[in-house]
């Protein structure tokens, strides 16, 4: 043993311990491994963005997808893009979730003996899906959601190829029936395009134009720039809403109709009657083919329709009478909810209107056929002929029949008779659970693909990450198969990969500039199409509801879950509904009167029963609904997926890092089980044809809902002004709170200087910097150190809020936040740092001790609804600063609230003292807990995801102003207005949050509420807090102020 | 965002202690010779390139020393620098951690004084140093004689390029998850590197970056803490917004 001095010894300990602490306090080793090759375009650490089309629904939007070191993080709106210009929902924003899903398939696999999915080799399933193939010929089936265009060609090849079997289109809400009546009204059978940008009055018969419609994003955005308040009032478009339900747009609009549900249809051809009849002299000309649409229209006067509908006569007139002095105006025909057994006729109706004040080749055009389209009864075939046994082989790509299908179809049982069921899906869902052979499909984000969302716009799918897993493209997959089959098989068909048949697709244009662009735009200019013969032959009256009780079932579209598509994705669950802001769950909506005859109170749960079954889901009593009405949303009821379907409470079965748990039963109900598998006059599915007997089961479920009441109470929240007032000019009323007190002299009479000396000079202390007196007139300018550049704010304007929650989702992805789970949200720990309250009417003046868990004050007919978005405030006198025993809140020289987050030990005063309850609190390691692999792939790298026991909150995206500062600073310049976007202002599709530095003088914030001057509030400003986020209040167009 | 404990100081002497006497008890045994000697007649053998050097070095001390330059009489490559700082980047009894390849800071930024940002490019522009694409390694290399290839870190490097497999370097600066640091904002501002990296042209191997400035009771100063950022900021007139870091 060598000897081993002092001296020696001391080193030798000092470099041990070293190590020894070092390891223990930063995570060391951690591996760095850069690039092989290094992709030209790639810097590490620096954002590389591709034009993409999101493929959530049928819209078709565009897409720009932000990519960090070759993984995609945030999907943002393409601002060339003709349908959505930039702006996305939040069911496009939460498309990324797709990609890095914890259920995803990671291999192709096959049922073994078993009854279990086990992986199995590629080229073994594709030789068995080809022997398949070849031996049942005609006995093949497809079933599929609408394709690209270059998958749905290359689809065709392939059945061609391989024996000619039998091709579905399905999709579960196409508007199948509005087809139909364009191709009887105008002969061409094309889904018309309603463009509502300049236009001066809106009918909207049931479609909810704004959420789930025919193109949401773009609608919404043509629509808030058509009622945009700013402009003279005169030109400010109206919006009259007809259907059973107060949704999403209905609470946006000015008049709410509330007819027998049904009877939409003769609604609108008397309301067209009424306009022809308010039309004489040489104006009075109702467009292309009056006599035939004139005869049509003759047996429907007012009077005898009002009471069929239960709408006054003297409404139908009136509003037919506005219609005719429009200047631009348009109706929408209705949506999936009010898709009755005679959908084609009512959607006619609808299409009469719009030819009777002249909206047709204006506000609606009317674009060439499409070669394909979804086709219910198609689907009605393909179950009957399963049923048959005469399908041996069916593949399913891109749907989920087994649950957006009625399950009076007998699609499931009509599996069972099918040998090979072959299912593309990329995640389980209750139709991949069923199948023999999964053979799963990039997600979009991994595919090429192209998308045709109207004729004019054709749009690219681009990859942008390597597929993550052992995953397949669906259009390879055919190859693949047609190839396995034999030469003959595969000769017709293209050689290559699918990527080669995309771009051979595209030759005719420039294929990089298209890539560039996220396609080729060239508009749509279509020829104005007469009336078609076939229109004398329609025939109008209500459809029959068939089914014993006192209830129409309406089955409403989920805003956030679509048909159900959406219900595996934790945001869009955790994203609380626009309407009633429940998240994670199913409920009925009644009115509160039926509630109260029922006896019935908020989550007890309902027994809803019909011809075809019965549901058992908890109530959710609200005024926005008429009596004999019982909705209840699509969406949820799944018995498959980690987020769709229900498990255990996470939290208190002591679950560990990388645990799953159990998948339990279904979460919610699936509204698809008591109704009846019927269609239209034309074959389209309808969902307007039940009714349902309504009773109690005696048990209550507690509803995971995020805002407790929608009555403000007088408090300065969510505010209204009439367009009368507005238009007569003047300060804002809420002006005298921008001086607190508001009282003469009570400025001077507050002994606030002294009381709170300390709260001033904690403040300076946390770097605020400068004198500042505690009460003040409001300016937020002042608000940050004099010698800064910067002020940043935010001005919302109410009125041009729909509620959508696309900001919530947008955040939620930008700033990492976690879901947290149906279980603490009802305990209240939401995460979310912006939310959107929704207040209802003015509220009582004082806070009542003994008020009801939960109230509605919505009024049948009567629509006051203000969707005020919440999120923090930025104070210039921050409530949560002086509170912080360490600091870790602090008012930036810029004028920021700012949360280091490492600083934070939990303590959450600032929360407890903060009036606007924006903060958020980490009650566990979301980041281990919620984000199993591969999820954290997607995470914002530019934002640190917060730990166990740290408050949170909004930020105003400081990641965004500090990376556009420092571009700025290399280019010596400073920021220039509109040049930093938070992720809530980029996404909103009707632009209602401006966000910039107040002290530019050419700010948009400021010039926003500049140009409404008339209407700014400061969200409970009486508190003095000095927001830096101004509210525009919501306009009241009253009657007589429309065009 | 985790911060764990610290290991008490007394824990860690005592099993530093340990470790120490154990360490100095193999260090004897496993001391390894550079060379081998013939035994007859003491004429040393040059087996490599690198060989060839030391035992030039050593024949200048000693002219009697006999030895047998074989095949690498008049070898150059790979030159006795580039030998020297390969043995010394692949140490393990240096401080730091071992890196898959044996790569000196030294030798190319010291002694080839190769720009940081020529390997470590895009700091002016991005937030991230970024380490090099293998392919910048080969750049260089792939022109370098064959002879190189005697160096365990050349062919390290090569087998690599060939395989298409990137190489996973220890991570020696590290920050804590929570501070969002901007290379590109210091760089333009003109800070040399070694602000914050220290002298890496003077390693061979890079020791951790916890261990390079020391407390006087022998407890290791984290260079990378916010109090050493905060009074550079503070000395420049730089932001000291928490914001501009914490987010």
């Amino acid at each position: 043993m060598a000897e081993l001095d002092r001296r020696e010894f001391l080193k030798l300990v000092g470099t041990s311990a070293g190590a020894a602490a070092a390891v223990g306090c930063s995570d060391l080793p951690e591996k760095l491994i850069p690039y092989v090759v290094q992709p030209e375009e790639i810097t590490p650490g620096l954002p590389v963005i591709y034009a993409s089309t999101c493929q959530e629904c049928s819209a078709g939007c565009g897409v720009h997808v932000r990519t960090r070191e070759g993984r995609p993080i945030k999907l943002e709106g393409n601002p060339e893009h003709p349908i959505n210009r930039g702006k996305l929902c939040a069911r496009g924003q939460a498309g990324l979730g797709r990609t890095y899903h914890p259920d995803r398939y990671q291999s192709a696999l096959e049922r073994d003996a078993s009854g279990a999915l086990a992986p199995v080799a590629w080229d073994q399933a594709i030789a068995r899906l080809g022997a398949a193939v070849s031996a049942a010929g005609r006995r093949t089936a497809v079933l599929t959601s609408p394709l690209g265009p270059t998958l749905s060609g290359l689809l065709d090849s392939w059945l061609a190829a391989t024996g000619g079997g039998m091709r579905v289109e399905y999709e579960p809400f196409a508007p199948e029936a509005l087809r139909h009546a364009a191709e009887v009204v105008f002969g061409v059978a094309s889904v018309p395009v309603f463009d509502l940008s300049d236009t001066d009055f809106v009918i909207d018969f049931g479609s909810d134009c704004l959420s789930t419609g025919l193109s949401p994003v773009e609608h919404a955005r043509q629509l808030s720039a058509a009622r945009d308040a700013a402009k003279e009032s005169a030109r400010a478009a109206r919006l009259v809403y007809v259907g059973p339900r107060l949704d999403e747009t209905a609470s946006q609009s000015d008049e709410w109709l509330a007819p027998k549900p049904g009877t939409e249809g003769i609604l609108a051809l008397a309301i067209a009657r009424a306009a022809v009849d308010a039309a004489t002299g040489p104006d009075g000309e109702i467009g292309v083919a009056a006599s035939a649409i004139a005869r049509q229209l003759s047996g429907f006067g007012a009077d005898a329709v009002a009471a069929r509908t239960e709408v006054p006569a003297e409404t139908i007139r009136r509003i037919g009478a506005s219609l005719a002095r429009a200047r631009r105006p348009v109706a929408l025909p209705p949506g999936v909810a009010l898709s009755s057994s005679r959908a084609t006729s009512t959607a006619a109706a609808v299409l009469f209107l719009n030819a009777a004040i002249g909206a047709v080749g204006h506000t609606v055009q009317v674009p060439p056929a499409p070669s394909r389209a979804p086709s219910f009864r198609d689907t009605t075939r393909l179950i009957e002929a399963m049923k048959a046994g005469d399908v041996d082989v069916l593949i399913v790509h891109g749907a989920n029949p087994v649950h957006t299908l009625p399950s009076a179809s007998g699609f499931a049982a009509a599996l069972g008779k099918v040998k090979l069921v072959v299912s593309i899906a990329s995640m389980p869902d209750e139709t991949s659970a069923l199948a023999h052979l999964v053979l799963p499909d990039h997600t979009t984000a991994e595919s090429w693909g192209d998308a045709a969302p109207r004729p004019g716009v054709r749009s690219i799918v681009q990859p942008t990450l390597r597929p993550l897993y052992d995953t397949r493209a669906f259009g390879d997959t055919l190859l693949d198969t047609a190839r396995a089959i034999g030469a003959a098989a595969a000769a017709n068909l293209p050689a290559g990969s699918f990527r080669s048949a995309v771009e051979a697709a595209w030759k005719d244009t420039n294929w990089r500039a298209a890539l560039q662009r996220g396609g080729v735009f060239d508009g749509g200019a279509w020829s104005s199409p007469g009336i078609a013969e076939g229109v004398a032959r329609l025939q109008f009256k209500e459809p029959e509801i068939a089914g014993d009780g006192d209830f129409v079932l309406l089955a409403v579209p989920s805003p956030m879950l679509g048909d159900g598509r959406g219900a595996n994705l934790g945001l869009l669950q955790e994203t609380p509904d626009p309407i009633t802001k429940i998240a994670w769950q199913s409920w009925a909506e009644i009115s509160t009167k039926s509630a109260d005859s029922l006896g019935v109170r908020p989550g007890d749960v309902l027994a809803v029963e019909t011809a075809s079954g019965k549901l058992e889901v908890p109530v959710w009593p609200r005024g926005g609904l008429r009596n004999d009405v019982v909705a209840i949303a699509f969406g949820q009821g799944h018995t498959v997926g980690s987020f769709a379907a229900a498990t255990p409470d996470e939290y208190s079965t002591g679950l560990r890092a990388g645990e799953r748990p159990a998948p339990g039963p279904a979460r919610g109900v699936n509204v698809n089980a008591i109704l009846p598998a019927q269609s239209d006059e034309s074959g389209g599915r309808a969902f307007l044809v039940a009714k349902a007997k309504v009773g109690k089961t005696g048990r209550f479920q507690r509803l995971p809902y995020t805002q407790g009441t929608d009555n403000k109470r007088g408090r300065l929240l969510g505010e209204s002004i009439s367009l009368a007032a507005l238009a007569a000019g003047g300060p804002s009323p809420w002006a005298p709170n921008e001086t607190p007190g508001h009282v003469p002299g009570a400025l001077a009479a507050v002994p606030a200087a002294a009381e709170h000396g300390e709260t001033g000079e904690r403040r300076a202390a946390a770097g605020h910097g400068g004198e500042h007196e505690i009460l003040r007139a409001y300016d937020p300018v002042n608000d940050s150190v004099a010698e800064d550049p910067y002020r940043w704010g935010m001005t919302i304007d109410v009125d041009k809020c729909t509620g959508c929650s696309a900001c919530i989702v947008a955040c939620a992805v930008e700033n990492n936040i976690p879901t947290v789970g149906e279980s603490l949200i009802l305990r209240n720990r939401t995460m979310q740092w912006i939310r959107i309250e929704r207040w209802i009417g003015e509220g009582e003046p004082v806070l009542e001790p003994a008020r009801p868990d939960v109230e509605s004050r919505e009024q049948l007919g009567n629509v006051d609804v203000r969707n005020a978005p919440m999120l923090c405030q930025h104070c210039g006198a921050a409530p949560c600063e002086p509170v912080c025993p360490v600091f870790a809140t602090y008012h930036s020289p810029s004028g920021l609230n700012g949360m280091t987050y490492n600083r934070c030990i939990g303590t959450r005063y600032c929360s407890n003292n903060c009036p606007y309850k924006v903060r958020r609190f980490n009650w566990f390691d979301y980041q281990i807990e919620r984000w199993p692999d591969p999820m954290g792939l997607g995470l914002n790298p530019d934002v640190t995801v917060r730990a166990q026991g740290v408050m949170e909150k909004c930020t105003f995206c400081v990641q965004r102003i500090q990376a556009a500062r420092l571009t700025a600073k290399g280019e010596k310049r400073a920021v220039a207005a509109g040049e930093v976007q938070t992720a809530c202002q980029q996404t909103c599709p009707t632009g209602a949050i401006v966000f910039d530095n107040l002290k530019l003088a050419d700010n948009k914030a400021g010039a926003a509420a500049n140009a409404n001057a008339g209407r700014t509030y400061h969200a409970l400003h009486p508190v003095n807090t000095r927001p830096a986020i101004t509210y525009l209040a919501k306009v009241a167009r009253e009657e007589g102020h429309e065009a | 965002m985790r911060d764990r404990a610290r290991p008490s100081l007394l824990a860690v002497i005592a099993l530093a202690a340990v470790a120490a006497w154990i360490a100095a008890d193999l260090g004897d045994g496993a001391k390894a010779t550079a060379e081998s000697t013939t035994p007859e007649a003491g004429t040393r053998v040059a087996r490599s390139v690198c060989e060839a050097h030391e035992l030039r070095e050593l024949q200048k001390k000693d002219p009697d020393l006999k030895v047998d330059f074989g095949e690498f009489k008049d070898a150059t490559w790979p030159t006795r620098a580039a030998c020297l700082s390969h043995a010394a980047a692949g140490d393990p009894d240096a401080p730091g951690p071992l890196q898959p390849i044996q790569f000196s800071h030294k030798h190319h930024a010291g002694l080839y004084q190769i720009d940081c940002q020529y390997c470590h490019s895009g700091t002016d522009r991005s937030p991230s140093a970024g380490v090099p694409a293998t392919e910048v390694c080969m750049g260089c290399h792939a022109q370098f004689p064959a002879s190189y290839d005697e160096l365990e870190g050349i062919r390290t490097l090569k087998d690599h390029w060939a395989k298409k497999q990137p190489i996973e370097w220890v991570q020696i600066h590290r920050l804590p998850e929570y501070v969002q640091f901007q290379h590109r904002a210091h760089v333009r501002a003109g800070f040399a590197c070694q602000e914050c990296h220290g002298k890496v042209e003077t390693y061979d191997k890079l020791p951790l970056v916890e261990e390079t400035v020391w407390w006087p009771w022998l407890l290791p100063a984290h260079k990378l803490e916010m109090g050493w950022c905060i009074d550079c900021h503070r000395r420049n007139n730089a932001t000291q917004d928490c914001a501009a870091c914490h987010y």
